[in-house]
């Protein structure tokens, strides 16, 4: 029998406990995709090497916590600003080179340092699993027939407010309009008297130290090893994608989505079909509303 | 013109140092083998541990003489996905002169490595990987020292059959049982053997079959959710390093209660990263693997005794700790070659076969208390090469079934509740 197809009171219970997984597990993505959609949106460059900075904001948990014995929500405070720096000196030495090359040119480029940071990792820390256990990530909370993980409500509280912060900031700052006049026309941008590398440093700066922060808030929930990016930046691809390009809000309702197909259709057709389905819909996005749910028509080409 | 002479020039100085470095190599003391493994990429952490206990062994062997008259040496190459497994093993048999080749432990690899060294007229020794494609291709310089997967699957259900239905007070018949596993051929391979043995030999009732990709799953809750309903007796679970600890931790989260939980092989439940990832709340988990601590010495012949001993004391030499399955995978597998090679002393394909065929060793008889008979498609039979079911007990995998192998005792059947494990 399909259990999908029981009604009652179980029922019920299982469309609740559904439901907050995809709202939890929604705000894992939201955390790991406001950096991606930030850089894609600013400075129209897709960065392949995304899910290594997430990476690396899971070792930085992880040797805190085995060393020191930080907990990971103290290493948050501290890893914002140590990778803030890391997106600096990553845009003054590397992207800075090629933001004027084409798509082609950067994406060697982000791909390169994708690979080229997972190997650092491999020699420098081998390419064991390594899972920390803080004493909120085995805290269990029940509400009303459903369950879930402390770490896991604290990583989505995080991300809704890192969301909010971020779609403010872009919003109603001057700095803010900066970037995103930047983001409309570099040129007009620049004649303006913008200068439009120090966005692009600033922007990466950013989209960096949230993606580091995400590691760090995702290191209680998931085991870090070299590779531990790449499980979860094609998600953030899909994500940035549907919610539209360097749309925060867009971000987070993408996230959603996402966790809603993958959720319901593990749930219903089998763990198997989850990546069909979500990349059905990101085709299909893609084919009929390439500026993506939530984007502006024509924002995909802007910049470009 | 002049450009063309000088190209060809280079040619003819390049080539040549090639044929006097291969011929410096071969009249060196030392017997090279080629050694594939991942050792980078996401299956490294594994390969690193092969490549390891392969290291410990070599080491065990020059202590011994070596093989044919010469100290063992290795060429070790990196293969961390199926198209490098192919090319660097076509580069060791081409540019390095290697007769025999060993490695890759991950079924993803193998069959591309061995078809590769198949296709170069060398010897391919598979010591780890599990995929029952591997040796069903009609390769007849291909070996494979460790079961294949169908293997894992019947002594899984052989476990769960005669071990834990008594137990439950149950007839076979009646356990539901439902199966979980990654989808590459390693978690298909035991699965489906599994299930088909678990279903035609014992009428077991398998009231789910789902497979996911370890490498994206983030969220074993609607599985579990689902899984919930349909109130499994036995999950057999086929995890990888990443996934295993997800699941687990996830099934205690959602106070998901079954009777037993049962894994088949060296990596998920079976690796350490298991108990490092969830400390006693591992506790009950079963791995079928190579024997752990508990293990009875005694029990083995007297010359798989002594391997075994010096095999354990120089794993613990070396890294301070039991052997893990990767070490005692590729340790065996490689003291299989030198015994092979002892008797075959000569690396030419045709005689080296006449050898592997011609062992015929019982249970007990070398490391790992294995023994020995190939069939003629080059696979070690199940039955020679003996598995136990070992289970995590307050931070340590132990050896519990076989009873008459160990001193440790399988605990927590039925499993109470998750808090009750202690």
């Amino acid at each position: 029998m399909d259990p999908a197809r029981r009604l009652g009171p179980a029922q019920i219970d299982v469309v609740a406990q559904l439901a907050v997984s995809t709202v939890l597990l929604g705000g894992i993505y939201a955390l790991i995709a406001v950096g991606l959609t930030l850089i894609f949106g600013i400075m129209r460059v897709v960065n392949f090497a995304h899910g290594e900075f997430l990476m690396l904001g899971m070792y930085l948990a992880f040797f805190a916590f085995t060393l020191e014995g930080l907990d990971p929500y103290v290493v948050l405070l501290i890893s914002i600003p140590i990778f803030y720096g890391v997106g600096w000196l990553v845009y003054v030495l590397i992207m800075r080179g090629v933001i004027h090359a084409s798509h082609n040119v950067q994406i060697f480029t982000t791909v390169g340092l994708s690979t080229a940071l997972q190997n650092v990792a491999l020699v420098l820390w081998t390419g064991d699993f390594r899972v920390i256990r803080p004493w909120h990530s085995s805290v269990v909370l029940r509400v009303a027939g459903t369950a879930f993980n402390l770490s896991q409500v604290v990583a989505w509280a995080v991300a809704v407010a890192l969301t909010i912060a971020l779609f403010a900031f872009m919003k109603w700052t001057h700095t803010g309009r900066v970037m995103r006049a930047t983001a409309q026309d570099r040129d007009a941008a620049t004649l303006m008297g913008i200068d439009t590398d120090r966005v692009y440093r600033l922007t990466f700066a950013i989209g960096i130290a949230c993606v580091g922060a995400a590691g760090v808030l995702v290191s209680p929930l998931y085991a870090v090893y070299p590779q531990a990016g790449l499980q979860f930046v094609t998600l953030a691809y899909v994500v940035v994608v549907l919610g539209g390009l360097g749309d925060m809000a867009g971000a987070m309702a993408g996230s959603l989505i996402v966790a809603a197909v993958e959720v319901a259709g593990s749930y219903v057709f089998g763990a198997a079909w989850k990546e069909v389905f979500y990349f059905l819909l990101f085709i299909g996005v893609l084919v009929f509303r390439p500026a993506g749910l939530f984007g502006q028509r024509g924002a995909e080409t802007l910049g470009a | 013109m002049t450009r063309h002479h000088l190209v060809f020039a280079l040619a003819a100085i390049l080539i040549t140092l090639t044929a006097v470095t291969a011929v410096v190599q071969g009249q060196s003391g030392d017997y090279k083998i080629g050694v594939l493994e991942p050792l980078t990429g996401p299956l490294a952490g594994e390969g690193k541990r092969h490549l390891e206990g392969f290291e410990i062994v070599r080491d065990m062997i020059n202590e011994r003489g070596g093989v044919m008259g010469k100290k063992l040496a290795f060429v070790v190459a990196d293969a961390p996905d199926p198209t490098a497994a192919a090319t660097e093993a076509t580069r060791l048999a081409t540019r390095e002169g290697v007769k025999i080749i060993t490695g890759t432990f991950s079924s993803r690899l193998c069959g591309a490595a061995s078809e590769a060294a198949a296709r170069q007229n060398v010897i391919y020794w598979e010591t780890s990987c599990v995929d029952p494609r591997f040796n069903k291709r009609g390769l007849k310089n291909v070996y494979r020292t460790e079961i294949d997967a169908t293997g894992f699957g019947w002594y899984n259900v052989e476990f769960i059959a005669k071990h834990l239905a008594p137990r439950f007070g149950k007839k076979p018949g009646e356990l539901k049982v439902a199966f979980l596993s990654e989808d590459s051929s390693y978690g298909q391979g035991v699965t489906e053997s599994a299930r088909q043995r678990a279903k035609a030999e014992f009428g077991m009732q398998e009231v789910a079959a789902e497979y996911y990709n370890f490498q994206t799953i983030n969220d074993f809750t609607p599985i579990i959710v689902k899984f919930k309903q349909l109130a499994p007796d036995v999950v057999h679970h086929i995890g990888y390093t990443n996934d295993a600890p997800l699941f687990w931790r996830q099934a205690r989260e959602q106070n998901f209660l079954f009777k037993a939980h049962v894994h088949a092989g060296a990596t998920g439940y079976g690796s350490a990263d298991f108990g490092k990832a969830l400390g006693n709340d591992a506790n009950g988990a079963f791995a079928l693997l190579e024997p752990g601590p508990g293990f009875r010495i005694e029990s083995l012949k007297p010359e798989g005794q002594k391997i075994e001993k010096e095999f354990r004391d120089a794993v613990q030499k070396r890294t301070g700790t039991y052997p893990f399955g990767g070490h005692q995978l590729a340790g065996g597998g490689l003291w299989l070659l030198k015994v092979v090679l002892d008797r075959a002393k000569t690396d030419d394909p045709d005689k080296f076969r006449e050898a592997v065929m011609s062992l015929d060793l019982p249970v007990g008889s070398t490391i790992n208390g294995w023994g020995v008979k190939f069939s003629e498609t080059g696979q070690n039979a199940n039955e020679r090469v003996q598995h136990y079911m070992l289970q995590w007990q307050n931070g340590e995998l132990v050896t519990v079934w076989p009873e008459e192998f160990t001193t440790k005792r399988a605990k927590w059947i039925p499993l109470g509740a998750w808090d009750q494990r202690k």
